[in-house]
């Protein structure tokens, strides 16, 4: 049986909102198996980023806990959430945020230098990164000089190269059209297969229930679906 | 990281060119700015020293205490022997000359030996006639000269310009010097007027005359007899190790002035002054020295506020990529530490252009000085109407070193905003811009 990664037990989050005070997760509970390719869906406001935010550990629950295998996050002080972010987390984003003064082979780099890696030592390994997201011809551009696709698959790369167990994926395919998006998803399922990394989407998209696993639907803070589904065949 | 971070530094122009022109021209600001003042008060002590008061001064107690008066029966006798005694008992980057102060009437006689005009004047009596006399160098009187040429034989006087045109002279002209003997009788001498000088001093310029030692201790019955012995050191020396010196002489002379020379009064007691002990340059000097304190600490508050400024606004300028580094597993101290790098090194750089540039303005000042003449006219100060400043390896450092440190301190204290927000903050500003 396959271990569970991340282990989230009656999560709750509040926000204050003025003197209100917003529940963005009421007692949310999920568990996520390796090399997982799930989605999390559900209108605006129904905490989907929250989610994603708290298992790669940019926030702390107000309740509940979250388990990293058998680490629980809450535990860890503020140096060792940024170690566990370092090490175990790639992030995808909407709007991809790359470092615009940095190339395409400086952004896949930037994680492996923030683990205290040499640059003659992960040379191969970056550019076979970018390689494998179909961008050796780009390593040298910066991010102004590429399409919206090809950002989103260096950030796919960035998010990667460290080979991290969980890579979590805010929006993803918010900003692409549809073909961009269908090549996004189907490398982040290839990937997913090849390094049996743990993809959580939070998406608006429907496209993606076709590439993923399992989809969990989130309405409120609750979840009120979750779904095994057929995945990419 | 280091390397990536410097890489950032250089290919984001904002970032770099707006902390890197402060630094810059902070740092070119404080150099002239050290350079101008350490050259106004370096200048009006050496001036001071040069026509005045040497760098040391041996002189008669009781003399000092009437210099006013210009007290000829005061004066230190024993001229050879006090010189081989100050030569065997000094630092040898001490240079001594003797010289005379005088005060007489200047009457300027017509062809019938009339008096057509007479004024009291101050004058100098140094050593102008020997082959190779350092006073003339001193003094600066080749340069100084606006008419006529310098002495060349016994009895011949050079006088300031204003003086020369106030009393309408001609090159050529006899005057006659009434002054003081050394035995209280009256001296009368008379000399040929050779040349005008003009020190660039207003309060030299109008009433002094100079001549020869020779002649003035022949004019006033003071052979072997001075009034003042000046040491001189060489440029660049710290001038607060004069207070060594003067108090090293002090001691040793106190063995002296136990066997003292035969032809000393009995009541003849030298004693021993530097330059600050003098006109009240030791006040002037400390009080300078203060102000200088405080603008330089002024400029260099501001420039750290400025610089935190700048820290502030490059911290939201790259909100973006700090909220991805923190996600990326970069923890706070580390994002802080990288930002106080990058403002170090832009700070070595900035200090190292504002440093070549401030230099640069220096020396020019230095060379061809920034001319006060008519504000200074009329302050009677000693201080050349040319005021040039004063380029040092000191002042250099004193605007790098706070160049450097204002720009790490100001981006040291921007980046503790980083610890102020906390990373979900950060990164939902990220996912929001």
């Amino acid at each position: 049986m396959d271990e569970t990664v991340i282990r989230i037990e009656n999560v709750v989050k509040t926000y204050p909102v003025g003197i209100e005070v917003f529940k963005a997760l009421r007692g949310v509970s999920l568990e996520v198996k390796k090399g997982a390719f799930m989605s999390i869906v559900g209108p605006s406001g129904s905490g989907k980023t929250t989610l994603l935010n708290l298992i790669g550990g940019l926030d702390t629950p107000t309740e509940g806990s979250i388990f990293f295998y058998d680490k629980k996050l809450s535990h860890m002080t503020r140096k060792e959430m940024s170690a566990y972010r370092r090490d175990n987390i790639g992030f995808i984003f909407q709007s991809y945020n790359l470092l615009p003064v940095y190339t395409v082979y400086e952004n896949v780099l930037f994680p492996l230098l923030v683990m205290g890696k040499r640059e003659g030592d992960v040379r191969k390994s970056v550019e076979d990164m970018v390689a494998r997201v179909g961008l050796a011809e780009c390593a040298n551009k910066r991010p102004n000089q590429l399409s919206g696709g090809q950002c989103q698959r260096v950030a796919i790369a960035r998010a990667l190269v460290k080979r991290p167990p969980i890579a979590l994926a805010d929006e993803p395919t918010a900003n692409l059209d549809a073909e961009n998006s269908r090549q996004i998803l189907e490398l982040m399922t290839e990937l997913n297969r090849e390094m049996k990394t743990v993809f959580i989407l939070s998406t608006h998209d429907e496209r993606v229930s076709k590439f993923v696993t399992r989809e969990v639907k989130l309405e409120d803070g609750m979840i009120s679906q979750d779904n095994l589904m057929d995945g990419l065949k | 990281m280091f390397k990536w971070n410097i890489l950032g530094v250089l290919r984001d122009r904002t970032r770099s060119v707006f902390p890197l022109t402060v630094v810059a021209v902070g740092v070119a600001l404080t150099v002239v700015l050290i350079g101008f003042m350490d050259g106004i008060i370096g200048g009006m002590i050496q001036s001071t020293a040069n026509l005045d008061t040497g760098s040391l001064r041996m002189v008669n107690k009781a003399y000092y205490e009437e210099e006013h008066l210009f007290p000829m029966d005061r004066a230190l006798a024993g001229q050879t022997e006090s010189g081989k005694w100050l030569k065997s008992h000094s630092p040898e980057e001490v240079t001594w000359s003797a010289r005379i102060r005088w005060g007489a009437l200047l009457d300027i006689p017509d062809k019938e030996g009339m008096t057509l005009s007479q004024t009291p004047i101050i004058g100098t009596a140094l050593d102008l006639l020997s082959s190779g006399s350092e006073e003339i160098h001193r003094l600066q009187l080749t340069e100084s000269l606006v008419q006529g040429r310098l002495p060349v034989s016994p009895k011949e006087m050079l006088v300031g310009y204003q003086l020369a045109e106030t009393l309408n002279l001609k090159l050529g002209q006899r005057a006659t010097l009434l002054g003081q003997t050394f035995d209280g009788a009256l001296a009368a001498d008379n000399y040929i007027i050779v040349g005008f000088v003009k020190f660039g001093l207003t309060a030299l310029d109008k009433k002094m005359a100079l001549i020869d030692l020779k002649d003035a201790q022949d004019s006033f019955y003071m052979e072997d007899i001075v009034t003042d012995w000046l040491g001189w050191v060489p440029p660049g020396f710290d001038i607060e190790k004069l207070e060594l010196i003067k108090n090293e002489l002090t001691d040793s002379a106190s063995d002296w002035i136990k066997t003292p020379p035969a032809s000393w009064s009995p009541d003849d007691r030298p004693i021993f002054l530097t330059v600050l002990d003098q006109r009240g340059l030791g006040a002037i000097y400390k009080k300078f020295k203060a102000v200088r304190a405080v603008i330089i600490g002024v400029f260099i508050f501001l420039m750290i506020l400025v610089l935190w400024n700048a820290g502030i606004l490059n911290g939201i300028h790259r909100y973006g990529e700090l909220g991805l580094r923190l996600a990326m597993g970069e923890s706070h101290a580390q994002i802080s530490f990288s930002l106080v790098t990058e403002a170090f090194a832009i700070g070595i750089i900035g200090a190292v252009i504002g440093a070549i540039v401030g230099a640069g303005c220096t020396l020019y000042l230095q060379v061809k000085g920034l001319d006060m003449g008519n504000n200074l006219a009329q302050t009677g100060l000693m201080l050349n109407d040319v005021v040039r400043a004063r380029l040092s390896w000191r002042g250099v450092w004193g605007g790098m070193i706070p160049g450097i440190l204002s720009g790490v301190l100001g981006s040291w204290v921007a980046s503790l905003a980083i610890y102020k927000r906390s990373t979900s903050n950060l990164f939902r500003e990220l996912e929001n811009e």
